[in-house]
């Protein structure tokens, strides 16, 4: 090889390997943009606690798989098994008993405990602090009330303290912490501070989410009336004393649109819409006293012989031809009763209106006015705190049946006819506990979490149990829901801990009771 | 037929390397030799002329042709000829030729002798291109790879390229979804190395990673990035199976690599045109064995007024000649069930596949190109389904100077997916209906029937809503899929010196996707619109994505004595942007008109992410003698994606390579060759999503309209907690294997043994949905795969006229969980629907089963009669098959090649989870379902609780609707493996027919069909490859999705 040519490889040889070393130089560098690339243009990193509040807010939606509260408390039913079978049924289906756990957990606890680790040293949002401490400690009734003991302390901690198997605290000591943060957050709540702006369940009025505490607060409190009455009674002062809701314009209501549908409402007019039925003892019930609310609930299909029968013309909501379904039948033996029930085919039954009262544009209640008098009227009724009675009560009657209005006009009862059926049913000395606790069933349409609850607590209404022939828990009522199945995985050690420690896995089936519902 | 090859003789090895693979060289020089040989010899001048082919009928250029125990010679032209002269015609000729097995014929005086030469298992010298694009020589390797060419690919041609490996390849587990011929392919080399993700491999084309997101909506099933590759376009595949192999891919390794190289023109000399044309059928498979005893109704009862609803039930009454049914508005119709084939028959076509691809090629001295212009049209089996790609493909290859090379290539599809079959997992998907729906139900009812004509609103045919009649969806529904995409490079090569060159390289691949569907207006199950608008819903997507690789290659090699010393090294910069805009609106205006703007409510979002890596690398090979090859390979990479301390991690490895054959004397004359091969190394998995170190929050579409105005609604994004401190797993695997040639390379032998340890995985840990989220990403698992891969080729018989090959593989795998979380106590993880548990293999699962007493008695409640839900759940087993492999049997008959492939996998179970058995027992259609209906009532047999012995009579339809209702799944629970006739194929090349007309070289036709037949399965009712899940952690269930089809068509293949 000529000697030029060698040297002139070289030279190029050297050159490359200069910008080769230039180019490596380059990539080993590089790493300073790294940190820029690895910043979102798109994502939040933080974002106003009241929106998170309002997350919250929407979540705790009285919502379980097909409606289970509500067929619990035998408001309304369904004859047919397949995807829709369990509660009505009376039998255990675990995908039905993960909820509200697998819904309020991921929302509106989490939610709450950040927005009140973000505010707690925040002076200039005390009152956002506040209302969610509020809100959280509703949500962990709900849960409570639902699963006995439960994650409380821990919850909701999985990033802020990387706490992924939180303990259960048991449900005395949840209530004891409830019961202590309603007080001090209501008390807390001062309308002369920064309103809450942006909150979409009182548009930010303090005086109103204070009232909504202190009527929580007696919730609570109530609660308690079998198993702490002591309790029970000091914290009913409270509430009594800060002040709870003074009409309907202070209930806790949600308004709902086709962006956030109610789920509940979209349940029953979407596609399930011909498979749920008004039972028959609230139809009897109603029908009892011309309740005027069971036009405004209920419509019945005359004469229709199958789902496509359900048409306009043959729709009434006329409260004299209202038929309640009879429970205990599927959708074949359910055939048996027709005569006897004057129906042409289980079609035929009254169903919650769901044209009108259950669309997804429904609203929904979480505490209501009339509720809060009725809890008076009972604690006054027990002698833990003073008043009249049968005042409070006619109050809550007369309140509930001005609550059809917000369901739609073709709901509205007219004002001569609330003061008429409250004039014709007083509250009748030795029998005020039962009337109260009917009415309660009543006025909590369509929550069911707190009908279900104030059932278990009062045994009111006096409901028959579902007598499904393969019911799995004959004879009873379901008391509880029996805890997730993931949790057997993901926290089974706290969750065992738990089971052991509320009766075994015997008290916590279907059938078992919580801490606060003593026999 | 381009093959790239290397003579093996001293003599001409250097011109080899210098050169690269001309052949116009090598035949000059044989040539010659021929020409000298020849003028030594007598001059008697008895002439034996012949054409060598290979099996596949292709002609065979630079075959040495030698008279056995002479010097006399020749070397065959590029048609396959051959001349020889030779003093008598009773000689016997040998024809040798590198890469095929060497073959002896008597020419018995004979003036014309032709050849045909079967393949080796893998040529000694064969050149095989390595991670990076490195072309290395086989035997210099410490791994197993696999190489599969074109011919291969274009013969036995399936819709997607990588289609065609499946159960070809050991070691290399290949399921196509049953969601048609343009769905996506899982691929799985060696098992699973982590339990969480997918386990994909790398898909490299030209040496670009190419991103293979398989996109989805709902359950319908859009395909991977597969779909854009026209199989006609590819030349060969590689596939780098182990961690060694494909180490100097660093964090993008964990899974192998499969390598598409598409033409580029430098291998046929001079201009050509080649035609090819591939059609094929598919015709949807019926495996189901139903009961047609009794019809539609339920509870006993057939339907007699009109509007019925029990459409989906088969829980009717007793079918008897003569009797009939009312459906719809009052029609009355015959009680008469329609089998499955007769309905598939009714409501499906015959798919078509129909690809056409030419292409041009010119080479010459200092490079060429070659440009391929492809058309796909796949006509799906349902209705208004098709698939479209245009492709144009070019691949060049230029010497600038002696010095200076450029080469490219690149790659551009369009891609167009009309309404690509909805799988199962939606409820109303036509698939599905048409399998659940009643045995009594005829389809022309349902045609007739499935809209109002006024309101266009479906009509009601059960009252099980989701379940929408398929005309309705057919005729309604529409799913836009279009992707265009260019994928390709450029890169500049320097020689240096001949031993030194340094390559700069220049690739992306991009695309801009766009998907729009809707949800038609007057389905039943729809929630009704608000006043004055109707119901429905639209929706688009447009994606872009972006991966830019610059890169930089140094190789230097030498030769010090016997010592040989190769060094290359390298840096690579990557860059990858995804970019995601989705609009919806809700509820119409204008009925019928599907536009965001037409809508009520509205949704948008927009979403982008960004991540890089860069990297070094180096490979360094020491060789001794040419039969010991020690190799050594390092890549370190650094992620944007990580934390400031964990960022850079280094990739090393080491591989040895043993030819025994060569090293010792004296050995089996039956051996031919044989080769140890040894290897370790350490990859990673690139598996860190970009800002997986922060929560973020979200906030919803719309506002919420509040008694204090409209307002936002928002919180955290996710239900997975971040963690600022991840970092990607780590693979550290070591492998070793033999490879054999016995008996003149008639029988080929490869096994290879490994052990996989994968640590600091990234698990998505289920977390207390207490704890407010649902899982946590954290590095805590460790897991083990272990297995062995084996192939052998045997040539049974092998004549002039006759051969018959066989090639089987086997792979056999496992993969156990080894850790899973900080403490001994973390011993089981979820994630997606299996288990994983350490100390067991990967992906189990555990199910509710029906409880039993300590005698093994079935428990039944006494009040219902039911089937009682064991209280725990039960282990079923695990979802991955342990066993997989084929055998191909291929016989080749004057040219005449007929092949067929069996294969199987094996060890698994599955339970039908969704659809498939679940609905078809639910609904009545399920053999299972029979019992008690005579007698109207089932009595379990077994035990009730207290211990005494069932009594019960329970209604029928509950009885058996409370197994799927409670989640019962004994009567589902079923193995998954499979023993497949995958593929039969028959071919010839006809060219010999033609006259002598200079312009046609090769007139091939293979006919080919695929999934032709079950041997043997264990699951009833369906395919048993019938899955449509991605991902291994969610591979419980199966579907009764898109029906198994069966392929029939036709390969083309004219070169010019």
């Amino acid at each position: 090889m000529k000697k030029f040519k060698k040297a002139k490889i070289m030279k190029r040889f050297k050159n490359y390997m200069t910008g080769l070393l230039i180019a490596a130089l380059l990539i080993m560098s590089c790493d300073k943009d790294f940190d820029e690339i690895n910043t979102s243009k798109t994502a939040f990193v933080s974002l106003d606690p009241a929106f998170k509040l309002n997350r919250a807010i929407i979540n705790l939606m009285e919502m379980g798989s097909r409606v289970q509260q509500l067929q619990i408390t035998h408001w309304l039913t369904s004859p047919f098994g397949s995807s829709l079978a369990g509660v009505n049924y009376s039998q255990f289906v675990p995908s039905m008993q993960e909820f509200p756990w697998s819904s309020f957990y991921p929302s509106s606890v989490v939610t709450t405990v950040d927005i009140v680790n973000q505010t707690k040293d925040d002076a200039t949002r005390t009152n956002l602090y506040n209302a969610a401490r509020i809100w959280k400690a509703y949500t962990f009734m709900i849960l409570t009330d639902t699963y006995g003991d439960v994650p409380y302390s821990e919850a909701g901690k999985g990033y802020l303290e990387q706490i992924i198997k939180p303990v259960y605290d048991t449900q005395e000591s949840i209530y004891t912490d409830i019961l202590k943060e309603l007080d001090e957050a209501s008390a807390a709540l001062d309308p002369a501070k920064t309103k809450i702006s942006g909150e979409i369940l009182y548009g930010g009025d303090v005086t109103k989410w204070k009232r909504f505490g202190y009527s929580l607060l007696m919730r609570a409190a109530m609660r308690l009336s079998k198993v702490d009455a002591a309790k029970a009674k000091t914290y009913v002062a409270k509430a009594v004393a800060g002040g709870m809701m003074q009409s309907n314009a202070d209930n806790a209501k949600l308004l709902r649109n086709p962006e956030y549908p109610s789920p509940i409402g979209t349940e029953i007019s979407g596609n399930e819409k011909a498979n749920y039925y008004a039972t028959k003892y609230f139809v009897e019930f109603l029908k009892a006293t011309n309740d005027p609310r069971i036009g405004s609930w209920l419509h019945r299909y005359v004469g229709a012989a199958n789902a496509t029968q359900q048409t306009t013309s043959r729709r009434t909501k006329d409260p004299a031809v209202a038929k309640g379904m009879p429970l205990g039948y599927n959708d074949v033996t359910i055939a048996s009763t027709f005569t006897a029930e004057g129906v042409v085919s289980l079609y035929d039954y009254s169903q919650f209106d769901w044209l009108v009262v259950f669309t997804n544009s429904s609203p929904q209640w979480y505490c209501t006015y009339s509720q809060t008098q009725l809890l008076l009227a009972e604690a006054i009724v027990r002698g833990w705190t003073t008043g009249d009675a049968a005042a409070s009560y006619s109050n809550a009657v007369k309140a509930d049946l001005e609550r059809m209005a917000d369901l739609g006009t073709t709901a509205a009862i007219p004002g001569a006819a609330v003061t008429a059926y409250v004039a014709a049913n007083p509250l009748v000395v030795g029998n005020e506990l039962k009337q109260i606790g009917e009415q309660y069933w009543v006025a909590s349409i369509p929550n069911g979490f707190e009908g279900w609850s104030n059932f278990r607590r009062t045994g009111y209404p006096q409901l028959v149990p579902n007598p499904y022939p393969a019911s799995e828990i004959p004879g009873e009522f379901i008391r509880r829901h029996v805890y997730p199945d993931r949790e057997s995985v993901a926290n089974n050690e706290n969750l065992q801990a738990a089971i052991g420690r509320q009766g075994g896995a015997t008290n916590c089936k279907m059938n078992g009771r919580v801490w606060w519902d003593k026999l | 037929m381009k093959r790239k090859y290397y003579l093996r003789t001293h003599f001409y090895s250097s011109f080899c390397k210098l050169l690269r693979e001309t052949k116009i060289a090598i035949l000059i020089i044989l040539a010659s030799v021929s020409i000298v040989s020849g003028a030594i010899t007598e001059f008697q001048q008895l002439a034996i002329t012949g054409r060598v082919t290979s099996l596949k009928g292709d002609p065979l250029t630079g075959v040495n042709v030698l008279i056995k125990g002479t010097t006399i010679g020749a070397i065959t032209d590029m048609n396959g000829r051959y001349t020889i002269n030779v003093p008598d015609r009773n000689g016997i000729i040998v024809f040798s030729f590198i890469g095929y097995v060497t073959q002896e014929v008597p020419a018995n005086g004979r003036s014309s002798v032709d050849a045909q030469l079967s393949e080796a298992l893998t040529s000694l010298n064969e050149v095989v291109v390595t991670a990076l694009g490195i072309k290395r020589e086989a035997k210099t390797l410490g791994y197993a790879t696999a190489v599969v060419n074109q011919g291969l690919l274009t013969e036995n041609r399936t819709a997607t390229a990588i289609g065609t490996l499946q159960g070809k390849v050991s070691g290399v587990n290949i399921t196509s979804f049953g969601t048609g011929p343009n769905g996506a392919t899982r691929i799985r080399i060696r098992g699973n190395s982590a339990f969480s993700g997918a386990n994909l491999p790398l898909l490299v084309i030209n040496g670009v990673p190419m991103d293979n997101t398989r996109f989805s909506e709902g359950s319908t099933d859009l395909g991977d990035g597969l779909n854009s590759i026209n199989p006609d376009d590819v030349e060969s595949m590689t596939v780098l199976k182990g961690a060694a192999a494909a180490a100097l891919y660093g964090s993008r390794a964990k899974d192998g690599v499969i390598m598409i190289t598409t033409r580029s023109g430098n291998v046929t000399k001079g201009f050509g045109v080649t035609y090819n044309v591939n059609y094929t059928t598919e015709t949807a498979i019926d495996y189901t064995d139903f009961q047609y005893e009794y019809g539609q109704g339920e509870r006993g009862i057939r339907p007699t007024t009109a509007w019925p609803t029990s459409g989906v039930w088969s829980f009717g009454e007793k079918i008897i000649p003569g009797m009939t049914q009312v459906l719809f508005n009052n029609e009355t119709v015959p009680y008469v069930a329609v089998t499955t084939k007769e309905r598939y028959k009714e409501f499906y076509r015959m798919g078509q596949n129909l690809t056409n691809t030419i292409s041009f090629s010119n080479s010459g001295e200092n490079g060429g190109f070659d440009l391929s212009i492809g058309n796909t049209k796949n006509t799906a089996i349902i209705e208004k389904s098709d698939f479209t790609r245009r492709n144009i493909t070019l691949g060049f290859t230029q010497n600038i100077s002696k010095w200076i090379n450029v080469s490219g290539n690149v790659n551009y599809s369009n891609e167009y997916y009309k309404n690509a079959p909805m799988g199962v997992g939606n409820q109303s998907a036509p698939v599905n209906t048409i399998a659940t729906m009643a045995n009594t139900m005829p389809l022309s009812m349902m045609e007739k029937y499935y809209q109002d004509p006024i309101t266009g609103k479906e009509l009601i045919w059960s009252r099980f809503l989701p379940r929408v009649n398929p005309y309705f969806i057919v005729n309604n529904w529409f799913d836009n899929n279009k992707r265009d995409r260019v994928l390709g490079n450029i890169a500049i090569k320097f020689n240096v010196t001949k031993d030194i060159y340094i390559q700069g390289r220049i690739a992306q691949d991009f695309y801009s996707r766009r998907h729009d569907y809707n949800s038609p207006t007057g389905r039943l199950d729809a929630q009704a619109a608000p006043a004055g608008y109707v119901d429905g819903s639209y929706n688009r997507i447009n994606n872009t994505f972006r991966e830019r690789n610059y890169d930089i290659l140094i190789g230097a090699k030498h030769k010090f004595g016997d010592i040989g010393v190769n060094i290359t090294a390298g840096g690579n910069q990557m860059f990858r942007s995804m970019e995601s805009e989705y609009q919806s609106a809700q509820d119409f205006i204008q009925p019928g008109l599907y536009t965001i703007m037409n809508g009520r409510q509205k949704t948008a979002s927009h979403d982008l992410t960004e991540r890089a890596v860069n990297s070094i690398y180096g490979a360094a090979e020491v060789s001794y003698k040419d039969y010991l090859f020690l190799n050594g390979t390092a890549r370190n990479d650094w992620f944007s994606t990580l934390s400031p301390a964990n960022r850079s991690i280094l990739y090393p490895s080491v591989t040895a390579s043993f030819i025994f054959s060569e090293a010792f004397q004296g050995l089996p004359k039956w051996l031919s060759f044989g080769k140890l091969r040894l290897s370790y190394a350490e990859v990673g998995d690139d598996n860190v999503g970009a800002y997986s170190n922060i929560q973020f929050y979200s906030i919803n579409s719309n506002l919420f309209a509040g008694p204090g105005g409209s307002v936002p609604v928002g919180g955290y994004s996710s239900g997975t907690i971040a963690n600022p401190n991840l970092r990607p797993l780590s693979v550290a695997e070591i492998e070793g294997g033999i490879d054999l040639r016995l008996f003149d390379n008639r029988v080929g032998f490869d096994f290879a043994i490994y052990h996989k340890l994968t640590t600091n995985q990234i698990v998505s840990a289920t977390t207390s949905q207490a704890s407010g989220f649902s899982s946590q990403l954290i590095n805590v698992g460790e897991s083990v795969s272990k297995g062995f891969e084996s192939s052998i080729q045997v040539s049974p018989v092998e004549t002039s006229s006759f051969t018959w090959t066989i090639n089987a593989n086997v792979s056999y795998n496992t993969s156990e969980v080894l850790k899973l979380g900080l403490s001994d106590k973390d011993t089981v993880i979820t994630v997606n629907s299996v288990y994983q548990i350490v100390g067991r293999p990967l992906g189990q699962l555990y199910y509710y089963m029906q409880k039993t007493d300590a005698d093994g008695n079935m428990i039944f409640d006494k009040n219902s009669g039911y089937a009682v839900r064991s209280s725990s759940r039960v282990n079923v087993g695990t979802c991955l098959p342990t066993w997989f492999g084929g055998i191909t049997n291929t016989f080749n008959y004057k040219g005449v090649i007929l092949s067929a492939l069996i294969d199987f996998k094996l060890g698994k179970n599955y339970v039908s989870n969704f659809g498939a058995n679940h609905d078809y027992w639910r609904h009545g259609k399920h053999k299972g379902t029979l019992p008690g209906r005579d007698v109207g009532y089932v009595i379990g047999k077994g035990v009730n609780p207290d211990g005494s012995v069932n009594q019960t009579q329970a209604q029928v339809q509950p009885y058996y609707e409370n197994f799927t209702g409670n989640g019962i799944e004994d009567p589902f629970v079923k193995n998954a493996g499979f023993w497949k006739l995958r593929q039969v194929s028959l071919g010839y090349d006809f060219v010999k027919f033609l006259p002598k007309l200079q312009f046609i070289k090769g007139l091939k036709l293979s006919i080919v069909s695929n999934n032709v037949a079950i041997l043997k399965k264990w699951v009833p009712n369906m395919d048993p490859e019938d899955i449509f899940t991605f991902d291994d952690t969610s591979l419980t269930g199966n579907v009764s999705g898109y029906p198994s089809t069966r392929s029939l068509g036709f390969n083309l293949n004219v070169k010019f």
